[in-house]
């Protein structure tokens, strides 16, 4: 038989053979790894009945699981317990101190991988942890020291990551580019990397670069979620929003709830001119974030496109009640009210919208005609002055600036009106614009007959205020991008909609309101930005 | 997702010869091999059977889709080699089975040679201290002092018997002494898996080494026919996989998976790995295909890498890994990974394309793919809740080289949920159209005059303390009260709490204002004590409802001050309705 010819040697023996203490140990990783729990513990718990609790691996994969579960308090138990079986060891050490990382308590995690280090001195996931651990106490200068250390010892995409974001919560951008930049070439495949970089990018404008890394993330998971939102916003931005929303239906299936993503395809059915989608994503976004300025923002947008000034004005004052730093809201407020033949407080919203605003020159453009069909030329020559000083700034910043046909048109329409010296900023733009795909959309000009005053004020306002939405969307940061990338749209409205003549002022004015409305913009915004990166 | 032509796919390149879901066997990949056991041409399946885990462990030889033979193993089988061990004629492999510190090499399905791991070195302190116990010089409670500071310190680890003394309590310590003090201490390892290696030609029937590795960290390889050590290397972790490649005499390459979840490559030249690949997560399969490794980790990705450990590919999969195998088809020249998912499939990648797929009824925790019986492509699968299951490649099957990314994902193609707008809806907006500025100075209109109602009523409630809490600064109170019983008799209970930050209320009265004619109160007024701040008071008092119409009331609470005429608080106490009356 086979036992009794293996087994002679082991008779002439008085005392009992102790069973080594690691046989199992082979067994109880098998399952672990093989995510076989439940097995693994039942082999655990044989284990240290035969060894009296002294099997330290069955103690920490017990340790391990047990953390696994989110019972993180006794994990921490049980590697100590480890530690104590094996003082030498700097994994259990290692594990002591990711159990106390867990627990949030940094502090004592640093203390602790700092003995590990002195166990182990080469080991890059402690000196990575180290790193995560500093970063948590925004120490950041000691979590690049020691991420970069890691990073010196072996290189993980892990790291990069790390080291990434302190770069990026530390303020240093440039250097978190530098660093993605060779992460990418490290670990070409890693689509967290190519999101962070062409996120990166995005946000400083070299919208090639950001394309082609958002692009191949896309390429090797094409669910990717951040991936597609903001690739798809480029898209938008150029007006591909067939192809946007191809892409945004897979976000759909994944992320079926997200706000930015029913804002982005809600704005997408606004540039096909499907505007009762477009309101119903927009509704959708706004149901799942009420408290989201930019959807209000898009939400105010369709709906003056619609000519449902009453609605428009309600999101838009909501918005600017979020926002009250955008000038560019109170811009578009004082076109409902402009709509709504309440020119006081429309004046007030541009006075209000010039005030805040910097650079944007549909701001005074607006401006201008509201004032300029009150019959205040002095004010309405000023604000084109104004404009014609924003206008030249931008093209002094970036000769490659286009500014819209329409714009154009109006600015010039407005100076002739004004009989002011045609200026040098407009002459370039429109050759170039017209190569343009959008300025084929964009030259469908209202043909209404520009009668009277009122009539030319509304279409231009009207015109100019879409305009603003390009503007926007070709304006830089992922948010904004967001914010409203959308075509002009059809302009047969204003021919059939002049208003007739302007009754009493209406009831008392809401404007007011916005000044003393509640400051969560900072919070807000930041949590749009996270939600796109 | 089963669709017809994904099952007809599968179906035209697998034959299903046998499948017996009630085999009753714990095994893994490591345990499982093919082997021409009686010289005949015919390969039997060997497989080294677990039991329940702790007790049954057999080795099984299968031949076509019976049970041939049964032999009882003394413990769990680690892993299970077959071998050529010597030049004999006919040229009959030889099985080895690696369980604990031993292998048990089997010839012609009987015992041959037991092989022992060498015992480890032990601590000379560790040996002193058992001396002297032995010799009576120290009590068991001084011994036990003496071996934990050893632990402690000792570069060497103490053995299985100072370990376990340890953690006995006081009273057995005695008893472990005397019985186990005579006895020699040895320092035993156990064995983590096994491989072999040719030994010094490269021919399908040339003698082979076996190379072991360790719980100690070590891997030896041994010489097939004196079973002595021909070499040790020495690993930084536990080996937990290995894959063995060329030949002892010559050059070989040995890549190792470990239990601090790196991999490591040794070479013939050095006792100390020559490369090491870090993984993110533990490796849970490790095959080679060609010259490189492909490596499946418990976080369900694949990976390539070269003999040299650089990463090639990635390939994520869609469950957690549980096996893997190669696929090796000489013939016709096709080689691939076999790789066993959670999800009861068994996935086939070709580099990192998915060239098919296999389902399973169970999850397959074994496979092994190799020439079965007379068959070259037969692919034997060990599942989870003990079944066995043997699939043949068809002759005609054909593993198309198309990439396996599937183009756009099936999502894209799903239609977005965008809610429907009723005809109300665009009604009310062509009527926006038509009269939004009517409509805006309405709103506005009715919205001014909400504001106006909601300021009047505020400016009446403040002017006449009609609050519950008093915007006095020099009574600041908070009163609330509680209605007790079912009628007709109710207990009335007011709360009063001074919420000043120090200064006492003095001087304060409570009187209650009610329709005489519903109700009557035995104290419709009182004085109330001074007022201690933060304290809550509670007043109790008692009211009768004297009407039998089912009818009830508010009555009214004023908490006065004296001296003044207007109260400080008001509070009104909607009274239930009488329970009691209608009863009666």
């Amino acid at each position: 038989n086979v036992d009794s010819r293996f087994n002679t040697k082991q008779s002439n023996s008085s005392a009992p053979e102790l069973p080594i203490l690691e046989r199992r140990n082979w067994l109880i990783h098998l399952h672990y790894i093989r995510k076989d729990y439940e097995t693994c513990k039942a082999i655990i718990k044989d284990q240290l009945q035969e060894t009296n609790a002294m099997c330290e691996y069955a103690i920490y994969v017990q340790a391990l699981i047990l953390r696994l579960e989110g019972k993180i308090q006794q994990s921490l138990e049980l590697f100590q317990s480890c530690a104590i079986l094996s003082p030498t060891n700097a994994d259990n050490l290692k594990q002591v101190a990711r159990s106390l990382f867990l627990l949030g308590k940094h502090k004592a995690a640093i203390e602790v991988y700092h003995e590990a280090a002195r166990l182990n001195e080469k080991d890059w996931e402690i000196s990575h942890n180290l790193g995560v651990c500093y970063s948590f106490i925004k120490d950041f200068k000691h979590a690049q020291e020691h991420l970069n250390a890691a990073l010196q010892l072996s290189k993980h995409d892990r790291t990069f990551l790390t080291l990434g974001k302190v770069h990026l919560l530390a303020g240093e951008v440039d250097k978190a580019v530098e660093l993605y930049q060779s992460a990418v070439e490290f670990s070409p495949e890693n689509t967290d990397l190519l999101t962070t970089l062409g996120l990166l990018y995005l946000q400083l404008g070299k919208y090639q670069k950001a394309f082609e890394h958002l692009g191949n993330a896309l390429t090797y998971d094409p669910n990717n979620y951040t991936a597609i939102l903001a690739a798809g916003s480029m898209m938008q931005t150029h007006g591909d929003f067939d192809v946007a929303m191809n892409k945004y239906r897979v976000a759909a299936c994944a992320v079926p709830e997200s706000p930015p993503l029913w804002n982005n395809i809600g704005m997408c059915f606004f540039g096909k001119k499907k505007y009762v989608a477009a309101i119903s994503c927009l509704k959708r976004a706004h149901y799942l974030s009420p408290f989201d300025w930019k959807v209000l923002y898009n939400l105010g947008l369709v709906h003056l496109t619609m000519q449902q000034y009453a609605s428009a004005f309600h999101f838009l004052s909501a918005a600017a009640n979020l926002n009250p730093r955008f000038g560019e809201l109170y811009m578009l407020l004082a076109v409902a009210l402009t709509n709504l033949d309440d020119v006081e407080n429309a004046t007030r919203s541009y006075q209000q919208a010039v005030s805040l605003d910097r650079s944007n020159p549909l701001v005074n453009l607006n401006f201008a005609v509201l004032l300029y069909n009150q019959g205040d030329k002095k004010g309405a020559l000023l604000q084109y002055q104004e404009m014609e000083r924003k206008a030249s700034g931008l093209r002094e910043a970036s000769s490659t600036v286009e500014f819209d046909p329409e714009l154009v048109d109006m600015a010039q329409k407005m100076g002739a009106a004004l009989q002011v010296a045609e200026s040098p900023v407009w002459t370039r733009p429109p050759a170039d614009t017209k190569t343009k795909p959008r300025s084929a959309a964009a030259t469908k000009n209202p043909g209404a007959p520009l009668g009277t005053n009122q009539a030319l004020g509304q279409a231009m306002s009207s015109a100019a205020s879409y305009n603003k939405k390009i503007q926007l969307s070709a304006g830089g940061s992922t948010a904004r991008g967001e914010a409203g990338p959308s075509m002009p749209l059809e302009p047969e409205p204003y021919t059939e909609n002049a208003p007739g003549t302007p009754s009493d002022p209406p009831g008392p004015p809401e404007l007011q309101e916005t000044p003393e409305a509640p400051k969560l913009q900072t919070s807000k915004s930041k949590a749009k930005m996270e939600e796109v990166d | 997702m089963s669709s017809g032509t994904e099952m007809n796919a599968e179906s035209s390149k697998w034959l299903d010869a046998h499948y017996d879901p009630v085999a009753n066997l714990y095994t893994f990949s490591s345990c499982i091999d093919l082997a021409d056991l009686n010289g005949d041409g015919e390969n039997r399946l060997v497989i080294g059977d677990l039991g329940t885990g702790s007790s049954n462990m057999k080795l099984k030889v299968y031949r076509g889709t019976a049970l041939m033979n049964e032999s009882t193993l003394l413990d769990l089988p680690t892993g299970l080699v077959s071998f050529l061990m010597d030049l004999h004629e006919p040229r009959i492999p030889a099985i080895a089975v690696a369980s604990g510190p031993f292998i048990y090499v089997y010839k012609n399905l009987r015992p041959y040679f037991k092989f022992t791991l060498p015992s480890l070195e032990i601590n000379a302190l560790e040996q002193d201290v058992w001396q002297q116990a032995r010799e009576g010089q120290i009590d068991p409670l001084a011994l036990k002092e003496l071996l934990e500071g050893i632990r402690d310190t000792a570069d060497v680890p103490l053995s299985v018997r100072s370990l376990r003394y340890l953690g006995l309590e006081t009273q057995d310590m005695e008893e472990f002494v005397s019985l186990h003090k005579q006895q020699p201490i040895r320092r035993q390892t156990v064995i983590t898996c096994i491989g072999t290696l040719k030994k010094s030609s490269a021919d399908e029937d040339g003698v082979s080494c076996l190379v072991i590795g360790t719980e100690s960290n070590d891997v030896y390889i041994l010489d097939p026919e004196a079973f002595t050590i021909l070499s040790k290397l020495s690993l930084p972790s536990a080996p937990t996989m290995m894959d063995v490649t060329g030949q002892f005499d010559v050059e070989f390459r040995i890549t190792v998976a470990c239990r601090n979840g790196n991999i490591y490559i040794l070479r013939r030249e050095s006792s100390k790995p020559k490369y090491c690949i870090e993984l993110s997560s533990h490796p849970v399969g490790l095959v080679r295909v060609g010259k490189n490794v492909v490596v499946g980790c418990a976080e369900e990705r694949l990976y390539g890498f070269t003999q040299k450990g650089k990463k090639l590919w990635t390939a994520q999969l869609p469950a957690p890994i549980t096996t893997m195998a190669t696929m090796d088809l000489p013939t016709r020249g096709f080689q691939a990974v076999l790789v066993g998912l959670a999800n009861c499939e068994v996935h086939l990648y070709r580099d990192k394309n998915l060239v098919s797929t296999i389902k399973s009824p169970d999850v397959v925790t074994g496979l092994r793919f190799g020439r079965y019986g007379r068959e070259d492509g037969a692919l034997v699968m060990t599942t989870k809740g003990g079944g066995l299951a043997v699939k043949i490649l068809k002759r005609t099957a054909a593993f198309d080289e198309r990439d396996a990314a599937p183009g756009p994902p099936p999502a894209q193609s799903v239609r977005l949920n965008v809610p429907k707008k009723t005809k109300l809806y665009v009604d009310q907006t062509l009527r926006e159209r038509e009269h939004a500025t009517a409509m805006h100075r309405a709103f506005q209109m009715d919205l001014s005059r909400v504001r106006l109602a909601a300021a009047q009523a505020y400016v009446r409630a403040l002017e006449a303390s009609l609050t519950p809490m008093s915007a006095n600064p020099a009574a600041p109170l908070k009163l609330n009260a509680v209605v007790q019983g079912l009628g007709p008799a109710f207990k009335l209970t007011l709360n009063v709490q001074n919420t000043a930050a120090s200064r006492p209320i003095l001087n304060l009265t409570v009187s209650f204002l009610y329709d005489g004619g519903l109700y009557s109160m035995r104290t419709p007024y009182f004085r109330i004590p001074l007022l201690v701040p933060g304290l809550v008071y509670p007043f109790e008092t008692l009211v009768e409802c004297t009407s039998d119409k089912g009818i009830s009331d508010v009555i009214k609470v004023f908490v006065l001050h004296d001296g003044k005429t207007a109260p400080l608080l008001t509070a009104h106490i909607n009274m239930p309705v009488s329970e009691g009356l209608a009863l009666e």
